[in-house]
């Protein structure tokens, strides 16, 4: 069945420009991909190590390597993109690890070859469809078609998205069976945000795999994604916004903005075919729920209305006292006055910092160590513990400031310690300079440590005065 | 002075996010060791202002190439520090605050987030989160020192 698509949908690839450097057939199919994923896995590979200075710019670099992996496999989906991006954003979004699409089907030798199959599977409407108004609407072309989609379809729900683009384009092919599936499909994706549907969804579509796919995707070049958009009805633009919509909604997260950016200039959000085309050029593909206006620009907006209220969500809870505003506009203002507060805040303390001179070489190491301290996540307060631990003369005798100042660390003092010992055998140097402040330092410095440590934890407000911790 | 017993291995457990607060607080210190030990005899607001773009700098080297900020904050530090007052004048005098004729609620972001000016709104926001993070790390650090120096520091 597949090989027979291959056949059928080959023959219609002649004029793909990619197409001629694929064969037709299944055969054909696979030996080209086997070069190409190891291009597309050095690809990924080069997006994952976190090297500080390779990549100029992430965006750029993920948009740069992206549009190579598209010209490289011939329009890979999205999923190939995302996953990269995920991997090269900070914690902010979610990223899956790049292992995990081609975790659903284990069989298949090359993961990269896989990803691009399937990618090549998503423009599969585009370069059958082609090829099928290339030839005028044959029948005999639409029903294998038709029933290779639905076997596959019935065996993977999200690969029905590829199915169902591929006959609503072509406007010939039973559409009652392919809205049912459709619906399916998009309800499956509209519900799914994260990036394992989308890789899902490519591998479904790979699972396919047939040489039309391969040959739809290989001649899914720009011209092609051009022609199919014309030829795109309303109703294939609407289910078209629906694919893409889900495709979107699992890779918006992970997208890079620069590639949204791109995107947001060419997305047409009409074909599925697109999704290549789009892909090449680092499109977020949109879903059109119902109800909404389905056209491009619509969509884009939509895409890049979520993106900003995902920001300003962030946004919201990093910024103390903003959990109760709502509205972008004083969002926005308060964003500013901290911002502003806080570049006030570092040129006083500078100030600061400027008088402090003869006392700085003494402080040096005991301020690493309270840094590193610092730094074992939350622990600092366990550093005020640990320093009364060490010294605890010096905590009997202050122990009523102390509890005083530190009362709120009093509670998880148990976890703290905990950790802090933990922690203090992985960095024994680190102990040994906060043992040598410690011989160095008297008790009020400690005292005062301690106290230092105490409200860089508690508070994220920071506005406080520096004054009131030198008592 | 001990700096011998400062240990500069940066603590690979340690970044839980963009910036790492030991990188961070080694490049500052480090930076502050700098200010404080070559102009000794500088007046307090030109050291301040050599620490304030130390503090700058350091932020944005642990904040990593991979944010615009960092590496528009790293462009401006480098370029003041080629073209000491001239780019200062030539900028303050030469750009006419004007204000544009359609004032967007981000501008006065843009102009507080280093490189906010010709980003779009979604990426200024992006930015903008990594820059208060970065900026809240740096803040505490030198809060801590100023602390930890005590009150006989001044």
């Amino acid at each position: 069945m597949e090989a027979k698509e291959n056949n059928q949908f080959g023959l219609e690839e002649s004029h793909g420009d990619h197409i001629s450097s694929h064969s037709p057939g299944a055969a054909g199919f696979v030996t080209p991909l086997t070069s190409s994923p190891i291009l597309s896995a050095s690809m990924l590979e080069a997006f994952f190590t976190p090297g500080l200075w390779n990549h100029r710019t992430s965006s750029c670099t993920m948009s740069f390597g992206e549009s190579n992996i598209q010209t490289s496999t011939s329009g890979i989906n999205c999923v190939p993109i995302g996953k990269p991006v995920a991997m090269s954003n900070r914690g902010m979004l979610p990223s899956p690890p790049p292992g995990e699409f081609p975790h659903s089907l284990p069989h298949f030798p090359v993961d990269s070859g896989f990803i691009e199959r399937a990618a090549k599977l998503s423009c599969f409407g585009g370069g059958s469809f082609r090829g099928i108004s290339h030839l005028g609407p044959s029948q005999s072309m639409t029903p294998p078609s038709d029933a290779s989609k639905d076997a596959i379809g019935a065996r993977v729900q999200k690969a029905e998205l590829n199915v169902v683009s591929l006959p609503v384009e072509h406007g010939t092919i039973k559409g009652i069976t392919m809205n049912n599936k459709r619906d399916r499909s998009i309800s499956h994706v509209g519900t799914s945000n994260n990036k394992s549907r989308e890789g899902n969804f490519c591998e479904d579509g790979q699972e396919r795999h047939t040489g039309s796919a391969d040959a739809a995707g290989n001649s899914s070049s720009s011209d092609l994604g051009a022609n199919k958009r014309r030829k795109a009805t309303e109703e294939m633009e609407k289910e078209k916004d629906q694919v893409l919509r889900g495709l979107q909604s699992s890779t918006e997260t992970t997208k890079d903005n620069t590639e949204t950016k791109c995107k947001s200039y060419k997305h047409s959000g009409k074909n599925a075919k697109d999704n290549s085309e789009a892909a090449k050029e680092g499109y977020v593909h949109v879903r059109a729920q119902r109800g909404q206006a389905t056209n491009s620009h619509s969509l884009a907006e939509r895409v890049r209305r979520e993106k900003i209220s995902e920001r300003m969500k962030y946004l919201q809870e990093l910024v103390p006292g903003c959990s109760k505003v709502t509205g972008k506009a004083v969002m926005l203002d308060e964003i500013i006055n901290y911002v502003q507060s806080l570049q006030r805040q570092v040129e006083f303390l500078s100030m600061k910092l400027a008088a402090v001179n003869p006392q700085l070489d003494f402080s040096i190491e005991g301020l690493l160590a309270k840094n590193l301290l610092h730094s074992h996540g939350g622990s600092s307060s366990a550093a005020g513990f640990s320093q009364e631990m060490i010294y605890p003369q010096v905590y009997s005798s202050q122990q009523g400031l102390a509890h005083a100042g530190i009362s709120s660390m009093l509670n998880p003092s148990d976890a703290f310690r905990r950790t802090l010992n933990t922690e203090i055998p992985m960095t024994s140097g680190y102990k040994e300079t906060s043992l040598q402040m410690h011989n160095s330092w008297n008790e009020q410095l400690v005292m005062q440590m301690a106290y230092g440590a105490n409200p860089p934890l508690n508070s994220q407000v920071i506005n406080r005065k520096p004054d009131g911790f030198t008592i | 002075m001990k700096s011998s017993t400062r240990n500069p291995n940066p603590n690979p457990d340690t970044p839980r996010f963009g910036p790492s607060k030991l990188m961070l607080a080694f490049r500052f210190l480090r930076a502050l060791t700098l200010v404080h030990r070559t102009a000794p005899n500088s007046s307090n607001a030109a050291r301040s202002r050599r620490i304030q773009r130390a503090a700058f700098a350091s932020m944005a080297y642990s904040a990593g190439p991979r944010r615009a900020w960092s590496r528009a904050l790293l462009c401006r530090l480098h370029f003041h520090r080629a073209r000491r007052r001239c780019a200062r004048r030539s900028r303050a005098a030469g750009v006419p605050r004007r204000p544009s004729t359609t004032r967007s609620p981000a501008d006065g972001l843009r102009r507080l987030v280093p490189g906010g000016t010709g980003m779009d709104y979604c990426s200024l926001l992006e930015e903008t989160a990594d820059y208060i993070r970065c900026l809240s790390e740096q803040v505490k650090l030198m809060q801590s020192i100023v602390d930890s120096v005590g009150p006989g520091g001044r």
